[in-house]
């Protein structure tokens, strides 16, 4: 295993050992995204469900047959773009759902609306040098300064463990 | 627009025939993220396991690869 893979090619490594853990912790990781993103899109709490369990299962079911460049985060993009077309395509089928996507996709796909999109991505981007201040930002106290609190701890302690676990792999392969 | 329009356009999008200008607003409107939905930790944390549960259920995988048991040390330190 070469040890410039990303925490995300590990974890894909791991799957394809039929490794459940590393799946779950992949969709604990991105479940809450696309879910958002299809709820915004969607507006249905049961259809965006449907597709974040199809994109996860789809993931898990077709694990052996990944390829060895695998982007996680760009198949997971790909994917949820794809589903959510398909679940409005399927929605304007049926007649009882038809007037509620023409009313609210009149107003998205007019010309104003979709100027948001052209927009730079760089507004709010911010280089993130500390783990204190990835930590901060993940658990939504970006305005907060206090450098040494239990979270940034227990960050340390769980990856001196990691760090600990795999030299112990490591030297178990070697004997 | 009207929902046959849209409907048409989203089948060429589906069938990859759609014209350029076409697609670009499929994926404008498809990059367009501004407006936030807001969802309590409770509801989230119920949603997570709700999803989880339905995915295991589906693909089975907790039947075929049971999870192992931890060390003791591995115990100990998920407490903190």
């Amino acid at each position: 295993m070469s040890r410039f893979l990303s925490p995300d090619q590990l974890l894909i490594d791991r799957i394809s050992h039929n490794d459940t853990e590393a799946f779950e912790q992949i969709y604990h990781l991105y479940w809450k995204s696309l879910y958002l993103y299809c709820l915004k899109k969607i507006e249905s709490s049961e259809d965006a469900k449907i597709i974040v369990r199809s994109i996860f299962t789809d993931i898990w079911e077709k694990r052996h047959a990944l390829p060895v460049s695998f982007c996680l985060s760009k198949h997971l993009y790909q994917e949820v773009r794809k589903k959510v077309i398909k679940c409005i395509f399927e929605k304007l089928a049926v007649l009882e759902s038809r007037k509620s996507i023409e009313e609210r996709l009149t107003i998205e796909f007019s010309v104003l609306s979709l100027q948001a999109a052209r927009r730079p991505v760089s507004k709010s981007f911010t280089i993130i040098n500390k783990p204190s201040e990835l930590i901060r930002q993940q658990s939504g106290q970006a305005g907060t300064v206090h450098h040494n609190n239990f979270e940034t701890l227990r960050w340390i302690f769980q990856s001196l463990i990691d760090k600990f676990s795999f030299t112990n792999l490591l030297s178990y392969s070697k004997n | 627009m009207k929902s046959e329009i849209l409907h048409r356009k989203l089948e060429r999008y589906v069938n990859g025939e759609s014209m350029p200008a076409e697609t670009r607003q499929i994926q404008n409107w498809l990059s367009c993220t501004s407006k936030e939905a807001p969802l309590s930790p409770e509801e989230r944390s119920l949603l997570e396991l709700e999803i989880l549960q339905e995915i295991q259920s589906f693909t089975a995988y907790p039947l075929f690869f049971p999870r192992k048991k931890k060390a003791w040390w591995q115990k100990i330190t998920a407490m903190f």
